[in-house]
């Protein structure tokens, strides 16, 4: 398998502090996979996900993703390929409030210069938010609407599907359907890397789980391999929290 | 791009206030703007078309009577004049009509066309016999004479009566109520049946290419050299009567660029303003925008298509409505000359309005819209809102010191938290406050110039003596009055001086001249022989300082004279020259020369009307008796409509932008109010605080721009007295009472409170359950 995502020694630290700075991680991310990054507030696991997304920029360090070193891109460039490569889940939906969801799900294609309705209608009916599709964010409900936000960052086909705390804003129920739908992706070949601190949801659904602390990567459990079990992820998770 | 339109027009559709902000003021500044381009581009189409079609003279020149006419015909070879008219014969006429008396210089001439100066004939037909007469349409326009009236020669013992039986164009002379005495035209043979003592030659000449003023001015100086002295008695060209048919309309036409610019340079604040507003409302939209890919560029075009669409709709709107409001504009200098009017669009001067409105505009939203561009996406995300804005903690500060009430307090504060938006606002107030003192101001001067031009209040009734009546008889007549306070006689005279072209008009006075209230600047009024006062055109041209003697002559005869005063006088015109001297300055050279009216100051508390009537009737044919007035002030209401129409606009816009930032700051602040609605801040205080921020912004603006506006009135005001050849008296500067100047901010400020009252009620209605929940 080749590496999609590769961090090379990365560093960020941010204006006035070092609150959820990465302090020189290095990390590969193969094309297929379930990755997990878990950690505390403030760990550094949304920077991780910024940087490899090409939201937010590294201190020091490369990061690349497939054959695009991020650091070479311009503000343009990298608009170009989050449009393209990226597909963004963000834990409070950030649906555009003013454009119906439907307009959500198709404004990434659009900005492609594409006018997929049929794949959108097709996403959103797999969702399970055809109905609601012409409904602007305020009248969707939680889950409706990170489903909208999940159809959204999957309307280009991503190389890459991100999904920073997809849960953290849903009922116990609507987080299961959005982890299971993430599965499914998974499933379908789709890599996906999730940034959470429930150990049990990323243990669940994932096939790798990282585990950050204070910005550097302090556990990387395959759990394909037999070592490895989910249980043992939560084990180290769990003694890494009462440090 | 459809991912951007459809975007921007969400955006639009959910910020239909500002929408509509941006839209009233795009389109008055494009409205005011579009008028002036009109006149701009039109306002010298009317008079060339008409001077073209006319065969208009170039120059046109008057001999002394005594002079041979044939020489004077061989005088276009002599100047290489590829056409001619004339020589006709002239003469000055008084006549009377409906009680009143004009002078008119008739000219005999059997027919209105020929190769030069054509008489466009608007109503009637060309007098052919010697009780006919043709009057130019502005004189009989303006003092109500039609064809068909009877006019009585005064001026002439015979007192012959002529029927009107024409009113004509006449392209080669000014109009009347611009000045100076008009032309009437009687059939060739009858002019000496109006000829009293003196009589002229006039000559019109056309070359093959229109003459600059130096090349008009040589051929002057060879038909000069090549006859007797002063055998010119005077001349007028093209260029001048061109200059001063332009110069109400120039008047206009400047004040209009001049507050278009003003409307346009508010709007551009206002826009700007807003544009940082959305900017800083929309952070973490901003955000989502750019993760989902939306590039720097298409950021900045969701912003500034915001701007563009109600923008474009109100240039769709403003520039027709600009284009027909300045017709009458048009239409009254069409008139003027006898020319139907027919109105004229033109599609490329309304694409250039609207292309330099959108240009402006997008400018505007472009800058502030950068910002947007340039956000981070993480950062903002991360943050969701924009820093709040910090600059006004010095204010608070000052005002808490103060002891000043904590809505008060709050209120500065927000004031001042953004200054990049106070700024923009202030500009916008600035503007709207300096317009009004401008027109107020300019209008003010305007009448002023009329007043001081007429002597009002320093002369009570206005006297013209017709030639055929004795000074002696008539200053007797006048002094036997027992209302009689002063007299002071006037004659006129063209005076020669070396190193000015032209003969330089001159008005000789009579008994205590210095009355009259003339302004110099600098000098003092003559008051000795020989000692002379002029406008300051003509000491520049002349090259003359106070206490310089020059030599100059009169009807041939030599004159030593010395400039003591700058006065400043508008009756020379633009770039013409003026001189005024004692009367027996004037008649030691030339002593024929009789006065042709009387300024009369009567004493106080006497009937005005009724020695006017009694006068008159002591000599009904030989005397005009009128009280004095400011005569016809048709141009000032005209100047002062445009002017606080406009003033009116910009103050509009000025409101608008108010308006929009306290909407801008309210919307911002909305957690912050919801905040302290739960500390115990009641509606009302929290309206004092919204209104108290709107209202220190238009105090700060109206105190910069009551002096900015002066200023700027003073340097107009100098431009329009540099046009008349002056340097503006100190005291022309004093219209303003020093309550005004205090007043105007103040309403300033009241219409800032009012306009903020709005968005003041709004954030005193915040609901602080829905407010503090969504954030």
């Amino acid at each position: 398998m080749s590496a999609l995502v590769r961090l090379t020694d990365v560093t960020k630290v941010y204006q006035g502090g070092i609150t959820g700075a990465l302090n020189g991680v290095s990390l590969e991310v193969e094309k297929g996979e379930f990755t997990a990054i878990m950690g505390p507030s403030g760990s550094g696991k949304s920077t991780m996900l910024n940087l490899v997304a090409g939201v937010d920029r590294p201190t020091s360090g490369t990061v690349v993703v497939g054959d695009t070193d991020l650091g070479k891109l311009g503000e343009t460039g990298l608009a170009r390929f989050r449009r393209d490569h990226i597909g963004f889940v963000f834990q409070f939906f950030y649906l555009l409030p003013n454009l119906t969801a439907l307009e959500n799900v198709l404004i990434p294609a659009q900005l492609k210069g594409n006018a997929p309705n049929a794949r959108a209608r097709e996403l959103m009916d797999r969702l399970g938010i055809t109905e609601v599709a012409n409904r602007f964010p305020a009248r969707l409900s939680g889950g409706q609407q990170q489903r909208v936000a999940i159809a959204r960052a999957l309307i280009n086909q991503p190389t890459l599907l991100l999904a920073d705390e997809p849960t953290g804003a849903l009922d116990t129920r609507s987080g299961e359907q959005v982890m299971e739908l993430l599965g499914e992706l998974h499933g379908e070949g789709q890599t996906v890397l999730l940034v959470t601190h429930d150990a049990k949801l990323a243990t669940r659904h994932a096939t790798r789980v990282i585990s950050v602390m204070d910005g550097t990567i302090v556990d990387d459990a395959h759990l394909e391999s037999p070592q490895r079990a989910a249980a043992e992820v939560i084990r180290v998770r769990g003694e890494e929290a009462s440090r | 791009m459809t991912a951007v339109l459809l975007k921007a027009m969400r955006d639009l559709r959910r910020r239909r206030l500002q929408a509509a902000v941006i839209f009233v003021t795009t389109l008055l500044a494009v409205g005011t703007g579009t008028m002036a381009l009109t006149l701009i581009a039109q306002t010298r189409d009317p008079y060339q078309v008409a001077f073209d079609a006319q065969k208009g003279a170039h120059l046109k020149v008057a001999f002394d009577g005594r002079i041979d006419p044939g020489t004077i015909a061989g005088t276009p070879a002599l100047i290489g004049a590829t056409n001619s008219g004339g020589p006709y014969r002239a003469t000055d006429v008084q006549f009377q009509s409906a009680g009143h008396k004009y002078l008119v210089t008739a000219v005999g001439r059997d027919n209105p066309g020929g190769d030069v100066g054509q008489l466009r004939i608007a109503a009637g037909h060309w007098p052919s016999s010697a009780t006919e007469i043709a009057l130019t349409r502005s004189f009989a326009d303006l003092n109500h004479i039609s064809v068909g009236d009877r006019l009585k020669v005064v001026s002439v013992p015979q007192e012959p009566v002529l029927t009107v039986v024409a009113e004509v164009v006449d392209i080669d002379e000014l109009r009347a109520d611009v000045g100076g005495v008009q032309h009437a035209w009687v059939p060739a043979a009858a002019i000496a049946s109006l000829t009293a003592k003196d009589a002229s030659f006039l000559m019109d000449y056309r070359f093959a290419t229109d003459p600059t003023s130096a090349q008009l001015q040589a051929r002057v100086n060879t038909l000069r050299a090549s006859l007797p002295p002063d055998s010119v008695t005077s001349t007028i060209n093209y260029i001048f009567v061109s200059t001063v048919f332009h110069v109400s309309t120039e008047i206009l036409t400047g004040v209009l660029v001049a507050f278009s610019l003003f409307a346009l340079a508010a709007t551009a604040a206002i826009v700007a303003n807003l544009v940082t507003g959305i900017v800083i409302s929309a952070y973490r939209e901003i955000g989502i925008m750019k993760a989902v890919g939306f590039t720097p560029l298409q950021v900045i075009g969701v912003f500034v298509l915001q701007i563009l669409v109600p923008a474009t709709a109100a240039c769709i709107i403003g520039i027709p409505a600009g284009t027909i409001l300045s017709q009458p504009l048009l239409a009254s200098n069409s008139q003027a000359l006898g020319l139907a009017y027919l109105p004229t669009l033109s599609p490329a001067l309304d694409l250039l309005a609207l292309a330099g409105a959108l240009v402006i505009v997008a400018i505007a939203a472009v800058i502030p819209a950068f910002r947007a561009g340039r956000l981070k996406p993480a950062v903002v995300i991360a943050n969701a809102a924009a820093p709040r804005g910090q600059s006004g903690r010095w204010l608070r500060r000052l005002a808490s010191r103060a002891s000043l009430p904590r809505p008060v307090v709050l209120g500065l504060g927000e004031a001042a938290a953004r200054p990049g938006r106070a700024i923009l606002t202030l500009l916008a107030i600035v503007l709207g406050v300096a317009t009004i003192v401008v027109a107020l101001g300019e209008s003010r001067s305007f009448n002023k110039i009329y007043t001081y031009e007429g002597h009002i209040g320093r002369v009570d009734v206005v006297v013209v003596k017709s030639p055929a009546l004795a000074d002696t008889n008539a200053t007797q007549l006048i002094n036997a009055q027992p209302e009689t306070r002063r007299v002071v006689a006037q004659g006129a005279a063209t005076i020669t001086v070396p190193g000015i072209p032209e003969p330089v008009s001159t008005l000789g006075f009579r008994g205590d001249s210095a009355a009259l209230g003339y302004l110099l600047s600098p000098g003092r009024w003559f008051n000795a022989p020989g000692e002379v006062v002029a406008n300051r055109g003509f000491a520049q041209d002349a090259h003359l300082n106070l206490g310089d003697t020059f030599a100059a002559t009169v009807g041939g005869k030599a004159l030593t004279l010395r400039l003591v005063g700058e006065v400043f006088d508008f009756t020379a015109g633009p770039g013409g020259h003026i001189l005024m001297l004692d009367w027996s300055t004037i008649t030691a050279a030339a002593p024929d020369l009789t006065p042709s009216s009387y300024m009369v100051t009567l004493k106080p508390g006497s009937n005005v009307d009724a020695y006017v009537k009694r006068l008159a009737a002591a000599e009904p044919d030989l005397l005009d008796v009128q009280p004095n007035s400011t005569g016809n002030t048709a141009f000032l209401t005209v100047i002062a409509g445009v002017l606080f129409g406009i003033a009116a606009v910009v103050a509009l816009i000025a409101v608008a932008g108010v308006f929009n930032t306290v909407l801008l700051s309210t919307r911002e602040r909305v957690r912050d109010t919801a905040t302290l609605k739960t500390l115990g801040m009641s509606p009302r205080k929290v309206i004092g605080m919204v209104t108290t921020s709107a209202g220190f912004l238009a105090l700060v603006g109206g105190l910069v721009a009551v002096p900015a506006g002066v200023a700027l009135y003073r340097m107009l005001f100098d431009q329009l007295s540099s046009l008349g050849g002056n340097i503006t008296p100190t005291s022309f500067y004093d219209v303003f009472a020093p309550w005004e100047l205090i007043a105007i901010p103040l309403a300033g400020i009241i219409v800032a409170v009012v306009a903020a009252g709005i968005p003041g009620r709004w954030a005193a209605r915040t609901n602080v359950v829905e407010v503090l929940h969504a954030e």
